[in-house]
């Protein structure tokens, strides 16, 4: 299965896309972070997988 | 050796779960920041890993307790360590949070700890064990008595695994998989590759099984000391124990003249046996923790910071902290959390026991 992350380009913080994907937008998770993270930061090929396989990051 | 620098090792430190065999404690808190020998067991791991010269650590949080990881943690320059936070969100399984740390992982070899865990001997052996020849993973594994219950490896006399069996009904040997490992970059290909199983997760066994296939040798570790997977009330009691029974403990608080201590104590330097109390080692008492005339402390107990025992016999118990424990009575084998205050019921009528008790809380009387 393959998994997509993303990092925060401000603080480094990794996310993984079923974390971005259930929120979208999001605060970065990284503490005292102020970036946004969003689903759409994720290459479209990355996005377009997750969404087509997106019941097997589900549980 | 100890101390020596892997250039290309990191690690991954996993900090997620639900922690729900631990409620109520963790209700408030993950379960991997719970104090052994006040010390949240996290910190362990940590340790462990620098010890076996790894610095650069990937901490994989999952819904619970982020904040207060990372609060603890921080960027880990307070323990000589550099740590990225990795968020794997829901629990897809020990695969799963592998890779999810593949890009800060990136072309090295990496060491797996289980958060929650904590062993004697840390995990040196197994890192130079698996850097002894070309080894697609390494994992630790230690002799059980009920094999039936655990995933167990067959392993040839040279000590590399020749198969993975969960819970077989028939087990070649008694070595049991006890949650470390260290695994080549092969392994992230290895985890492109699986289906999540029937209970919809990633399996990490199903991750070196294909690495068995692939033609990977894998390397075996016994683990000779204990180790104990923290997740529930009882296995933090005798962690708790074993922690205490090996450590170095320093006396450096305030014993008043007319207080009996003897065998080993770690005091802080801002807590206090006061006159009249008795205080049997192995035991932890944390900062600001007063211990006051009337009280017995007896072996494996730890108190936690800003307590005050005050006519209690307690024995082989963890407080984690905030408390004030009153009753007269004896408190044996427990674990309590922070906050929780213990008064006495002697003087109320009717006679009874007064409880005001959080959800799942586990009580005996
Ligand atoms: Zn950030």
């Amino acid at each position: 299965m393959q998994i997509i992350t993303h990092a925060c380009t401000k603080c480094g913080t990794i996310v993984s896309a079923n974390e971005l994907e259930s929120n979208r937008v999001m605060k970065c998770p990284g503490l005292g972070c102020q970036n946004v993270v969003r689903f759409d930061d994720l290459p479209a090929d990355d996005r377009e997988h997750f969404i087509e396989n997106r019941e097997r990051y589900d549980i | 050796m100890i101390g020596k620098s892997h250039l290309s090792m990191k690690g991954v430190l996993l900090s997620g779960g639900t922690g729900s065999r631990l409620r109520p404690i963790t209700h408030t808190g993950p379960k991997q920041l719970v104090p052994v020998a006040n010390k949240p067991v996290l910190e362990y791991a940590i340790e462990d890993l620098k010890e076996a010269g790894i610095t650069e650590i990937g901490v994989i949080l999952g819904h619970k307790g982020r904040e207060e990881i990372q609060d603890l943690l921080g960027d880990g320059s307070e323990y000589g360590v550099e740590i990225t936070y990795i968020v794997q969100g829901n629990p897809l399984g020990l695969a799963h949070a592998a890779g999810c740390a593949k890009d800060f992982v990136g072309d090295d070899d990496f060491v797996m700890y289980l958060g929650d865990n904590i062993l004697k001997q840390g995990v040196v052996d197994l890192v130079e064990s698996f850097e002894s020849g070309d080894h697609g993973a390494g994992i630790a594994l230690q002799e059980v008595d009920n094999p039936q219950q655990f995933g167990i490896a067959d392993v040839d006399s040279a000590g590399n695994v020749t198969e993975l069996i969960e819970k077989p009904d028939e087990p070649p040997t008694n070595l049991a998989l006890i949650g470390m490992y260290v695994f080549s970059p092969a392994v992230f290909d290895a985890i492109e590759r699986l289906e999540p199983s029937w209970r919809g997760e990633l399996e990490i066994t199903d991750a070196i099984q294909t690495l068995l296939e692939d033609g990977y040798a894998i390397d075996s570790h016994v683990v000779e000391g204990w180790w104990k997977d923290t997740g529930k009330p009882e296995d933090i009691l005798e962690a708790n124990q074993l922690v205490l029974e090996d450590k170095s403990l320093r006396k450096e608080g305030t014993i008043e003249s007319d207080a009996t201590v003897d065998g080993r104590i770690e005091l802080h330097e801002t807590a206090t046996v006061e006159d009249g109390a008795v205080v049997r080692g192995p035991v932890s008492i944390a900062e600001k923790t007063v211990i006051k005339s009337g009280t017995y402390v007896g072996p494996y107990t730890s108190v936690g910071a800003n307590s005050t025992l005050d006519g209690v016999h307690i024995e082989n118990s963890v407080v984690i902290g905030d408390s004030i424990i009153e009753a007269s009575g004896r408190i044996v084998d427990s674990l309590l959390g922070k906050g929780a205050n213990v008064g006495s019921a002697d003087e109320f009528l009717p006679e009874g026991r007064r409880l005001i008790v959080g959800e799942n809380s586990q009580l005996k009387l």
